[in-house]
This record gives C-alpha cells, structure tokens and sequence, in this order.
C-alpha cells in the first residue's frame, strides 16, 4: 500500500532474526515482509513473542538481522541509518534511561548527543507536562511519566517516523488515553507512527493501516477498513422465542436473506436491523432481541494469530470465526465503553 | 568531539565516579595517617633510652668482649668455607646501632646503595640491578611509602571505567542511547575515551594528595632529608607513568566491561589475573616477565627485578638452589601495557559492534 509516490515510511523484505544462546536457538521474526505507508497511524500487531520488539530492533539497528533487508525512507538500514536516524524517533518496549539522572540531565545527554539545542530539553519536557518533576531522578518516576518523558525524547529530533513499541503496557486508562491521542495527533500532522501492540482495540482506534505478525511472519496488512472488509459485511442478530424460530427462519429466507441458526437467535447476514425488524413485525413475529454485530478488527487478529496459516500470507485464514471472536455492539458504537474495558477483553498469552 | 563530551558529562554525573574520587582522597589520608610514625624524629627520650641501652651493651662488651671475639673467631676457623667472614673484628657496639631512625622523604643515602637490599650484584649480572636498587623506589622512604598506595588509584581508574560502561547496559539505557547515535565505532570510542580521560583526576587527585601530604609530613617533622634534583625528576616521571598508567587502566575497564558486560564480572576476572600474578609469582619462573604486575611495577618505578631460583644438583646429589635476578625495563612495561589495551580495546570495539541490544 505504498502511497502516490510509492514511498515507504518502512520497508522489510525476508527479514529473518534467529536467537542464539546455550539453550538454543529461538527464531525471533521468521522471514518478515513488512510495509508502512507514509504518514498517518500503523498498527503492528501480533501476540506476545511474534516478533514486533525483535522487527523494531533490527530497524532501529540494536539487533542484527540474520537475513533480508530493511529500509526507513528508502534508507538500507542499519547500512545507512546514521542518515535517516535523526528522523526516527522511538522507544522500544519500556523507555529506558538513566536510572539515576534526573529527567532534565537525561534529555540534555541525549540533546548534546545530537547537537540539539539545550532549549529544546526545557520544551519538550513542558510538552510532555513533566516540568514540575524535571529535576526528579528518573528512577522515581511512575510508568505513566516515564512513558511521558520518552516521548519528550523522541520530540527532541522532531522525527517524521515515530516508532512506540506497546506504549500503553501498564498504563491506567487515563495514561492510555493520553498516548492514544498523542499517538493520533502525531498521525494527524502529517508524521508516520507505528504503534505495535498485542492488544487490538489499542490500535484499531486510532490505526489507518495494520500489520498483524504471528510466529515471525506477516499474516495480513492493509487499511482497517478492508481488513474488516474481508471478513464480510455486517450482521444483525435477531433474538426470538423459541417457537418463533422455524416461522422466522422460513420467513427471512423467502425474502431472500441468508439466515444461520445461533442457539436461540438467527444471524441474518448483510441486511440492517430495521428491515428485519420490519419484515418479522409484518408477519406478527416479534423479535425479543435485535443487535446488529460488526465484523471487527479483533476478529480478523484472532483468526488469523491462531490459526495461523502456513506461509502466513492467506488473508482467507481469518475466515474460519468463532462465535466468541466476533464482538457484539450496539448499532453505531465502534468501541468498547473504556480502554479499560477493551484491554481486558483483547489480551492475549504467549503466542510462542 | 561531541560524542566525548556528552561522555565525559555524564561520567561526572555519575555518583560511581564522584564516589571514586571521594575513595581517592580517604585513601591519600589513610596513607597520610600510616606515614606519620615513619616520619617522625626520634624524641628525646627515645633517643635516651636508646643511649642507656648502648652504655650497657659498652659494659657488657668491656667485660665479655675478648671471650667473644675469640668465641666468634674459633667458628670462623671451623668453617670448611675458607672465605667465610664471621665479622668478628666489627662486633664492638655503637651508638648508631640502638639510634631510633626516622624515615627520610626519599631514600638515605645508605639506604640506596646496591646490596642493602640482601641481593649483591654480581660482576655479570645486569648493571640495571644496581640502578633500580639505587632509585628512590627501593628502600624505605615516604616517597616509597607513597608509591605503594599508587596502585590504589589505578583500581579506583578501572573499577569506574568498568562500571561507567555496564552500568548502562544493564539499565538498558545504552540501547535508547543507540537509537540516538547508532554509528557503534564512535559510540565505543567516546566511551573509552572518556573513560580513559575522565577517571584521570581520580588517579591525579589521589596521587597528588598522597604524595604532597607525606611530603608535608615530612617537611613537618623535618625529616624530608636531602632531594636531589635527579629525585624530583624521578618523581615527576613516576607521576606522568602514573597518570598514563590510569588511562590505561581505565580503558581497559571499559573494554573488560563490554566484553564481560557484568561489573562483577570484569572486576572480578581483573582481581583474579592479579591476584593469581603476585601469590604464584615464583612459580610462572621466567614468565614472570609477562606477569602484568611486573610490567606494572616496571612501567612506574622505571623498571623493575624479579627473581628466578635455579636448582642444581651436584655430583653428590646435593640440590643447591640458586637465585639469578632479571630485569624487566620500563619500556618493556610500557609497551606491554600499550599491548593490553590495544588488544582488549580492539577486541572490545568488535564485539560492541556486533552485539545486539536490548
Ligand atoms: N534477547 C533475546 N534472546 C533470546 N530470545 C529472544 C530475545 N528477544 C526476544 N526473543 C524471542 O524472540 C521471539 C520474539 O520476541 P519479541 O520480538 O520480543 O516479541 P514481541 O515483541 O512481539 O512480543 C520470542 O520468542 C522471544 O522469546
Ligand atoms: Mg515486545
């Protein structure tokens, strides 16, 4: 999905990192194609241990790839990312600074380290809201500051990529809140962000574009919209008395529609919730319950993390749902009613 | 350099670092304090005791004396060693004997002279022998006892350097560093730098508080006695060897603390190669001329002997064990040191390029 000009914020091609120590080898990211356009939010999504942390290190040139190339702006890192690193900023897995240096000496380090401006540290820290606490050492900061406080530091570059590797892990709702909206405002100013995350409503909000990863490879990309898509369209669930159900059934069918059968409930497929309800009430059958289910993002992830597809570029593999995988919502409601909420409801165990 | 002095700043940000000049100057004050007694002048009634002492012994000799001559010159006349000397004409006590001495600021003049350590050159042996013996390094002396405490300051040096570098490591903070400045080459060689140029007021600091406070001691108790131009100079030297010694020592830190990646584990590998190099120094024979300890010893004190025991067995079966004494000079010290740093630096630099990090 490159954009008009065909440039691409991030590209990896058969991107292959395998770990080796005394007990072993553990493959990392296993032959990785991965692509982010220009611009606007990418969601990198995969459960625990399917290789995002390992991706972003081998861009970020901390990790050395066995195998394939990548490239930040056209640039072949780690080859040439001097030139094309001070237009990325990021932070992978927890921000990590010096334990024991206050958050000012911390950012001046880093500032003098790339010749920006000392002015800049007292800025973005203000940015960020960590002024009051700036002369703290770091170390007695709290999760949600310190995520804070490395977010100053990749504001220090003023970067056109910006890459935050589960940024919301063992934040409060109101800490993920507020790393959502700065992560959409950077999207919206025009800089390309990539978010990675193991959780899915984390992204789906605020993501143009995904990426989801299972076991070291990609195993679907694409806008939201057509992720969604590709699971097919909207569904409206119509729960009815039991002696209702043959008579509904026969019913919605001679009109056309395509009716399965779910305990008590039918799912009608691709019609909306008032038309059903209208071609029921007509014939004096009254549904006790009428909720219009969306395919979802989590959907499409679940489908496709577990029951991974050898090769792992069949977008088909999602196909196969299960009734838990698919949410339901109420009509025009896209999310959950907090990230709370989302978060527990999408969290998953080690993929590996 | 911009890399260097970010460095440099945030190796006297650290407390490790400031912790280690605080260390330094306890360790100049200790060395202080344990020189005072050396460097005081005999009292009065030291100086009486000792001449009461003497005036007995002269009594006792007045009464004694010929029966032991004649004892000691009956011995000398048993010995089959033809050659052998009992000393029996010089055992007529004298008042320098029982005299209290105090420790000159560098060595008296007596104290220098070839021999007085026990070990004679001989006609062939190495004329260095004679001319380490005769440095201010040998023998007793506030100076000397100065030098000893030097090798303080070379630990603190690579204890800071060691830290300066795993310390970020284990916090993770070298990778966010990294995604900062990711040219590796240039990340290692501001670090070492640093740490070779930043740890140098520890080991000047220490060093200059040890030897200007014995020397104040010394001046103090007016027992500096006489230095000679040729002694500054001599000083002066072992400071420069010194400092150098602590950029070295420093660098090696860090290169032993990229390569190992744990504190305990570069400070611990450095105390065992050392430790290991002075307890079984006479067994490494010959060898003991790669120990880095000798080299050390040489590169500061401007050489540096060891000795080699030698057995023989005669003809008789009877095992005669023989001690030659080899010279190691300061060159060779300093190159040797060169050669340590070169080879863990560059070792070092390879894998802090090639590493991955988390
Ligand atoms: N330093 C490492 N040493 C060995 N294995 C690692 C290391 N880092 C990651 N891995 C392994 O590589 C796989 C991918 O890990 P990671 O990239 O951290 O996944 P994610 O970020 O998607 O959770 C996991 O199986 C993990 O155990
Ligand atoms: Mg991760």
């Amino acid at each position: 999905m490159p954009t008009a000009d065909g440039e691409l914020a991030i590209e990896t091609r058969g991107l292959r990192k395998t770990y080796r120590s005394v007990r072993g080898r553990r493959v990392g990211v296993e032959g990785l194609d991965l692509q982010v356009p220009v611009g606007g939010v990418h969601g990198f999504l995969g459960p625990n241990g399917s290789g995002k942390t390992t991706t972003i290190r081998m861009l970020l040139g901390l990790v050395r790839p066995d195998r394939g190339t990548a490239s930040i702006f056209g640039h072949d890192v780690p080859r040439h990312l001097p030139d094309v690193v001070g237009r990325v900023g990021a932070i992978v897995e927890s921000p990590k600074f010096f334990p024991a240096f206050s958050a000012r000496a911390n950012l001046r380090l880093l500032a003098d380290g790339i010749g920006a401006p000392r002015e800049r540290v007292d800025a973005v820290i203000d940015q960020v809201g960590l002024s009051g606490r700036a002369k703290d050492r770091y170390r007695t900061y709290s999760l949600g500051m310190k995520q804070r406080l490395a977010i100053a530091a990749t504001l220090l570059k003023d970067p056109d990529l910006l890459i935050f590797d589960e940024p919301t892990n063992g934040l409060d709702p109101a800490g993920i809140h507020e790393i959502r909206r700065t992560m959409r405002g950077l999207g919206d100013q025009g800089k390309t962000v990539l978010v990675s995350s193991h959780i899915l409503a984390e992204v789906e909000q605020i993501a143009d574009t995904v990426s989801i990863v299972a076991r070291g490879r990609l195993v679907a990309s694409g806008s939201v919209a057509e992720l969604i898509g590709g699971q097919g369209g909207p569904a409206v669930r119509v729960g009815l008395a039991a002696d209702d159900v043959a008579i509904a059934t026969s019913l919605l069918t001679s009109r056309g529609l395509v009716v399965r059968r779910e305990d008590d409930a039918l799912l009608v497929d691709g019609a909306d919730a008032a038309t059903v309800n209208r071609m029921l009430g007509e014939q004096g059958v009254w549904a006790g319950e009428l909720t219009v289910r969306r395919a979802d993002l989590e959907s499409v992830f679940l489908g496709l993390t577990q029951h991974e597809v050898p090769g792992g570029r069949d977008h088909r593999g999602g196909r196969r749902r299960r009734k838990e995988e698919a949410r339901d919502t109420t009509s025009g409601a896209g999310a959950a009613s907090g990230p709370g909420a989302a978060v527990a409801s999408t969290t998953m165990g080690e993929d590996a | 350099m911009r890399l260097l002095r970010v460095e440099l700043r945030r190796l006297w940000l650290r407390r490790v670092t400031w912790g280690g000049l605080l260390l330094a100057l306890l360790i100049a004050g200790l060395a202080v304090l344990s020189q005072i007694s050396a460097a005081t002048p005999p009292s009065e009634r030291e100086i009486a005791e000792a001449e009461e002492f003497y005036a007995q012994e002269l009594e006792y000799w007045e009464e004694h004396g010929e029966e032991d001559v004649a004892a000691c010159e009956e011995s000398e006349a048993d010995d089959p060693d033809p050659a052998a000397d009992y000393g029996c004409d010089q055992m007529e006590p004298r008042l320098e004997w029982f005299l209290p001495t105090a420790t000159t600021f560098v060595p008296a003049p007596e104290m220098r002279e070839a021999g007085t350590d026990g070990i004679e050159p001989g006609d062939g042996d190495d004329p260095r022998i004679a001319e380490i013996q005769e440095s201010i390094w040998s023998g007793w002396s506030g100076i000397g006892a100065a030098g000893e405490y030097a090798a303080a300051f070379l630990m603190l040096a690579f204890v800071v350097g060691v830290s300066f570098v795993t310390a970020e490591q284990s916090s993770g903070a070298l990778g966010m560093w990294l995604t900062f400045e990711p040219r590796r080459s240039r990340v290692y060689w501001s670090k070492a730098a640093a740490s070779a140029a930043g740890t140098l007021p520890l080991v000047v600091v220490g060093w200059l508080a040890t030897a200007g406070g014995i020397y104040t001691l010394h001046a103090v108790f007016g027992t500096v006695g006489e230095v000679s131009g040729e002694d500054w100079a001599e000083i002066a030297g072992f400071s420069v060897r010194l400092v150098a010694a602590g950029a070295a020592c420093a660098a090696i830190g860090t290169a032993l603390g990229v390569l190992l990646r744990h504190a305990v584990a570069a400070v611990g590998a450095a105390a065992v190669v050392l430790w290991a190099s002075v307890a079984f120094a006479f067994s490494f024979g010959s060898a003991q001329r790669w120990l880095p300890t000798v080299n050390l010893t040489a590169w500061l004190e401007g050489g540096t002997r060891y000795s080699v025991a030698e057995d023989v067995r005669d003809d008789a079966g009877v095992v005669t064990t023989t001690w030659t004494t080899e010279v190691v000079s300061a060159t060779q010290g300093g190159l040797y040191l060169l050669a340590v740093v070169a080879v863990l630096t560059l070792a070092a630099l390879v894998v802090f390029r090639r590493k991955d990090v988390s």
